[in-house]
């Protein structure tokens, strides 16, 4: 096995081209799934050292470009980028640990595999693994996901990707059909053996923000058993822009719930006109109450209903400073 | 192509397949970096990369090319944050420090160089340190330590000595474990295991292990054979061979090759499936079911099998006429009978160092082990048994253990298999657990499902009780769950039974205070429960119920606690809710009669040796301290050296007897020292301190005095007679815990945040050491209560939560801001005046939780772990 260290894009394109090595970011999740078996050993290809991967582009418009290789420890740190995404700052503050945030990065985090304890477990194979069944429908999917569009039943493990799809980024994917694509694009609920659309050859180059809005509320948060350092049963993500006081522009996402991060277009119709300080009126609870026909419950994973509607409320009472109940 | 670590340049390793924490610990014998969980969620690997806190597991080595990394070794032993860790006794083992410190110490810098000499509050610690764990619980040292250290308090060497002798060692990283040790040319050893929960093994090919090594090394890998002549495996994950090879990787690819070709069996790996008509049968023939293995630190009482299930033991006081009594109260609906049921999850051992051997035989034939073990002595004594060795043959060394919690007593697999591929390979061999190892086979507390009843008269005082639990152990029996009821609350008539349903998962072990916390997470909370029934305060109901005279005098601090005092009353609304519960414990004082010290003057110094180990309880500290308070002298004066199964037999660490049995055998020793010592200088005086210059005098003219000192007996004697190194003291220790918790209803999250902790163990030997227990305690008991549960899958047994990401202990902001007190009286008739607490500080600890949250909540929980998804479902 051998690791190259190609120092621009083009070169780091032509040694992943056909030729089976794996590209590896920060190495976090790449390394956990060798240790666990998830991936057999390949050859490597760093890309550290590729410039076109770094940095923090402010565009003349005044929206930003995060190179793939931005750890999440800087997302969380940098206070021009809290300034003007202050949802994306609060999700990456809150996963993971300190150690991890200095290494992982946000194309890795896009891209990892996803956390179930059958795809990690070397006993059991499942339609990640080269199997055709999916041991956790039938076994012990406590952690699973309530929205069923299967046949995997796994969560999408990326926080970040939630935060991303509530500012609508994009991303900028080098490769065979170099294009950019919406965030949501990335990934496909229906594809039972995969956590991210790019084929072989292709690599995450960039993620491009919107232009930021004046006054944004957000919030985060993630519903854990523990108060730090774990995966989410469920995350949320909210965003809302005022205009003379009134919501004008809402967005809500959520995490832990289904293949893929999803937004809540209904909840975000409701916001619109809700004012800041007050308790709102009976369209967002009904939105918040209609959440339950988004769900399809798998036998254990009931509960996750009521804990997707309770973390939006936390997040949209946050965000909206809505007085305590 | 270099790297610099801690200053000193090297090549950095090409191969993507190695982590950042195997080169440093393999390649540069800098083994302060420790690998426990290997998946980035514990930190013990933790490193600072380029001056960046960083997981070292998780770390491809290839990475390191040129950058600059600082493990603790390079941290030096002078950073504040070392000072403040030993000064403070933020840590008990020592497995997890390593990590700790090095974070500590760039959380420290940049807060420093930020706020100034500020102190950050419990929140900001917690957030800084989330990325560690601690299994022992040292986190209210932590706490203390980080703060003090921002606050600028360690900047200078401290003037005095740590609390614990051997921090300094920790801090440091120059701890050795046995994990930490490779001698030269060892090889690694790999187990095989069972990858179904039944099944006949017709037969194993080594695969590329065939064989034996030759003299001079020459084959690659070497092969055992692991099974016994039954050749069943009866539960994912048993061990079935085991191979070695010269590097991990070699041994890896190795065990992969070996074939086991299985008649697969029909299993059941669910307690209600068991319990049918037409379950297969974990142990079919009454052989097989003699020999099943035990759970339970007592002798498992005889008691009947049906199909899978053993049992029921039943221990009663009047047992016909409770439940006779139980029984009428139920047919005329009686308000003031409690029946209730409640369940516990299994909860893993999980210490952070495995389970871990290197094993070598000598061209002589004598065998060295060096063991992650709570009991050398036993070790040693059962290797000489089963390879027929003399016992100066063997020598069992554990000086450094990584926790224990009751997985780690007695001759292991992992000591097997090394021992057998040693005499293979001609070489050292290394076998260590990985961490799925760990969490699938090195033992659990068993899950329990326990039915109480309580009967109150019209004077509410208890009429009848009756407690029926079953145990989960897997394939080991052995429950004590209900037994331990006949203990509580006074003499009223009780009938107590306890059952085990066995199946094809992995077995059971004990785990500190088997069968308390799941006895105490339903009595306390039935008792809570009639309390509401009969209109009365918990604490009036438990003081006029409980006759056990050490309980009551923490009763009497309770009720003038403020934590209890001021706690909020009626029905409480919101999202926030804050609620205050209490729990009593109750365990019984076991101590080793046959526990010695040996003292012996070397070099102008006395020396303590014992064939002790400490497991992060801190019995080297007491064992220095003891001898140089006996004899009025420093403790710097007094060198101890434990862990050594050579030395004269200390005491196995487990059922709270280490301290009640070697703290006396080292005041004996030193009473014999003395004596020993004015026959060489008659300046010596008969009691009290001897000078300094006397005791030099005195030393220099005894080099080579041998003393050794043993237990004694108690006044009164014991409750049963010595059963070779266990007797049962008189007397039982107490304990009572007061829970504030906040629940988070909108998330089902319940955060507790403050505790009170009473402790009635008699006299105290080092009282800093003893906190930090029982503050462990609390964090065992709530991950107990919140978080922590074994999980199988339902189809196969096979174990899921075998990593720390999955089987989830308490973190720093887990845990309430915890207060320890000591009740010191009513041990005096005991050698010593004071008996183990490390049970006893545990037991009711998850009860307490759950009083609380009905306090907060007024609902019930009846199952353990209390989930969100629980939460959430009972508040609905």
């Amino acid at each position: 096995m051998t690791t190259t260290r190609p120092e621009d894009l083009g070169r780091a394109l032509a040694q992943l081209d056909g030729t089976g090595a794996r590209p590896r970011a920060g190495g976090t999740d790449l390394t956990a799934c060798l240790a666990a078996g998830v991936l057999e050993p390949a050859p490597v290809v760093d890309l550290a050292g590729v410039r076109e991967l770094h940095g923090v582009e402010w565009l003349p418009d005044g929206a930003a470009r995060l190179g793939a290789l931005t750890t999440v420890d800087e997302l969380a740190a940098d206070p021009r980028l809290a300034g003007a995404y202050p949802a994306l700052a609060a999700t990456a503050r809150e996963l993971a640990t300190p150690q991890v945030r200095n290494a992982a990065t946000l194309g890795g985090n896009l891209l990892q595999r996803n956390r179930c304890w059958y795809l990690r477990n070397p006993a059991f194979d499942c339609f990640h693994t080269g199997g055709d069944s999916c041991p956790a429908r039938g076994g012990d999917h406590l952690y699973g996901v309530v929205v069923d569009q299967g046949p995997c039943v796994a969560p999408h493990p990326s926080s970040l990707a939630v935060a991303l799809l509530a500012y609508d980024a994009s991303v900028l994917v080098a490769g065979a059909d170099e294009q950019e694509r919406a965030v949501a694009d990335l990934y496909d609920a229906a594809a039972p053996a995969r956590d991210h659309v790019l084929e072989p050859g292709q690599v995450l180059v960039s993620v491009r923000l919107p232009v930021p809005r004046e006054g944004e509320r957000a919030a985060y948060r993630r519903a854990t058993g523990r108060s730090r350092a774990e995966w989410p049963l469920v995350e949320a993500v909210t965003r809302v822009v005022l205009h003379e006081g009134r919501v004008s522009h809402a967005a809500v996402a959520v995490g832990g719930v289904a293949r893929t991060p999803l937004r809540l277009p209904g909840v975000e119709a409701a916001l619109t006109g809700a004012r800041p300080g007050r308790h709102w009126g009976p369209e967002v609870e009904e939105s918040l109450a209609a959440l339950a026909d988004l769900c399809s419950p798998l036998p254990a994973t009931g509960y996750k209903v009521d804990l997707m509607r309770a973390t939006v409320r936390d997040v949209l009472e946050r965000a909206l400073e809505v007085p305590g109940r | 192509m270099n790297v610099r670590v801690n200053g000193s340049s090297s090549p950095a390793p090409d191969s993507p397949q190695t982590t950042a924490a195997e080169h440093l610990r393999d390649q540069l014998g800098l083994t302060g970096t420790k690998i426990a969980c290997g998946t980035g969620v514990c930190g013990a690997c933790t490193v600072l990369v380029d001056g960046a806190p960083t997981a070292s597991c998780l770390l491809p080595a290839d990475r390191l090319e040129g950058r600059e990394v600082t493990t603790v070794e390079g941290l030096g032993g002078d950073h504040p944050v070392q000072r403040a860790f030993a000064a403070h006794d933020a840590l008990q083992c020592g497995y997890c420090t390593p990590g700790f410190v090095v974070e500590a110490s760039a959380f420290v810098d940049g807060w420093r160089a930020e706020h100034g000499d500020v102190r950050p509050d419990r929140a900001q610690v917690a957030e800084a340190m989330a990325g560690h764990l601690c299994r022992c619980g040292a986190y209210e040292g932590i706490f203390t330590a980080v703060a003090a250290a921002c606050a600028g308090e360690f900047d200078t060497e401290p003037d005095r000595d740590p609390p614990r002798s051997d921090a300094l060692d920790k801090v440091t990283g120059r701890a050795r474990f046995s994990a930490d040790r490779a001698p030269e040319g060892c090889w690694e050893g790999v187990l095989v295991r069972s990858v179904h929960a039944h099944a006949r093994v017709r037969s194993v090919d080594p695969g590329g292990a065939r064989g034996q090594a030759g003299s001079d090394g020459s084959a690659n890998a070497v092969f055992v054979d692991l099974l016994g002549p039954e050749r069943l495996v009866r539960y994912a994950g048993q061990p079935i061979a085991a191979v070695a090879a010269p590097t991990a990787a070699l041994a890896r690819t190795a065990a992969a090759s070996v074939r086991v070709d299985y008649e697969v069996l029909p299993a059941v790996v669910d307690t209600e499936l068991a319990r049918a008509e037409d379950a297969p049968l974990v142990y079919p023939t009454r052989a097989e079911r003699r020999a099943a293995p035990s759970y339970g630190e007592a002798p498992t009482p005889p008691a009947p099998w049906r199909g899978n299930v053993h049992g029921p033991a039943t221990l009663s006081w009047r047992g016909p006429t409770a439940a006779r009594r139980l029984r009428a109260a139920a047919e005329r609906g009686d308000p003031r009978l409690v029946a209730q049921e409640y369940s516990t999850a299994a909860q893993a051992h999980s210490p952070l160092e495995p389970h871990v051997c290197v094993a070598s035989w000598d061209g002589d034939g004598e065998l060295t082990l060096h063991v992650s073990t709570q009991t050398v002595g036993k070790v040693a004594r059962k290797a000489a048994e089963r390879w027929g060795l003399a016992p100066e043959r063997v020598h069992v060394v554990g000086e450094y253990v990584g926790g224990g919690f009751g997985a780690k007593n007695g001759l292991s697999v992992d000591m097997v298999a090394a021992t057998e591929l040693s005499r293979l390979a001609h070489a050292p061999v290394r076998v260590s657990f990985d961490r799925a190892e760990e969490l699938t086979d090195a033992g659990h507390r068993a899950a329990t499902n326990t039915r109480v009843a309580l009967l109150a008269d019209s004077d509410g005082n208890l009429s009848a009780m009756s407690v029926d639990s079953h145990g989960d152990g897997g394939t080991a029996v052995g429950s004590t769950t209900a037994t331990l009821a006949l203990l509580m609350y006074g003499r009223s008539p009780r009938r107590v039974r306890d059952f085990d349903v066995v199946t094809h998962r992995p077995p059971g072990m004990p785990m500190r205070a088997p069968g308390g916390p799941p006895l105490a997470w339903a009595l306390e909370q039935a008792v809570d429960t009639m309390a509401a029934r009969l209109g009365e305060d918990p604490l009036t109901l438990r003081r006029r119920w409980d006759g056990n005279p050490k309980r009551q005098a923490l009763y009497e601090r309770v009720a003038d606690l403020e934590l209890w005092r001021g706690r909020p009353r009626g029905p409480r609304t919101g999202r926030f809710r804050r609620g205050v519960g209490l729990a009593a414990s109750n365990w019984l004082y076991l101590m080793d009669p046959t526990a010695r010290v040996e003292l012996s003057v070397e070099d102008g110094a006395v020396v303590v040796r014992s064939g002790v180990q400490d497991i992060g309880t801190g019995i080297r500290t007491v064992l220095g301290e003891v001898v140089a308070d006996r004899l009025g002298i420093p403790s710097g004066d007094v060198r101890v050296e434990i862990g050594d199964g050579d030395a004269e037999p200390g005491t196995g660490s487990f059922g709270s007897r280490t301290t009640t049995s070697m703290g006396p055998a080292a005041a004996d020793a030193a009473e014999r020292l003395r004596a020993a010592l004015r026959e060489h200088e008659p300046a010596v005086p008969a009691s009290g301190p001897v000078p300094q210059d006397v005791l030099k005098d005195a030393l220099s003219a005894a080099e080579g005095l041998r003393v050794v000192g043993g237990r004694g007996r108690d006044r009164w004697g014991a409750v049963t007679p010595a059963m070779g190194d266990l007797a049962v003291g008189r007397g039982l220790t107490g304990a009572v815990h007061v829970m504030e918790v906040e629940v988070d209803t909108l998330l089902g999250r319940v955060r507790p945040t403050r505790c009170w902790a009473g402790v009635a163990v008699g006299r105290v030997y080092s009282e800093r050491l003893a906190r930090n227990q029982c503050e462990g305690a609390v964090v065992q008991g709530v991950g107990y209560a919140l978080f922590e549960e074994r999980r199988h899958d339902p189809a196969t047994g096979v174990m899921l939560t075998d990593n720390m990401e999955d089987y989830r202990i308490p973190g720093m902001g887990d845990v309430p801001e915890t207060e320890v007190y000591f009740h010191q009286e009513g041990f005096e008739h005991a050698a010593g005046a004071g008996v183990g607490l490390g049970e006893v500080s545990v037991v009711g600890v998850a009860a307490a939780v759950a009083n609380a949250v009905h306090d907060a909540t007024g609902w019930r929980p009846h199952e353990l772990p209390l989930r969100p998804d629980r939460l959430i479902g009972g508040l609905r």
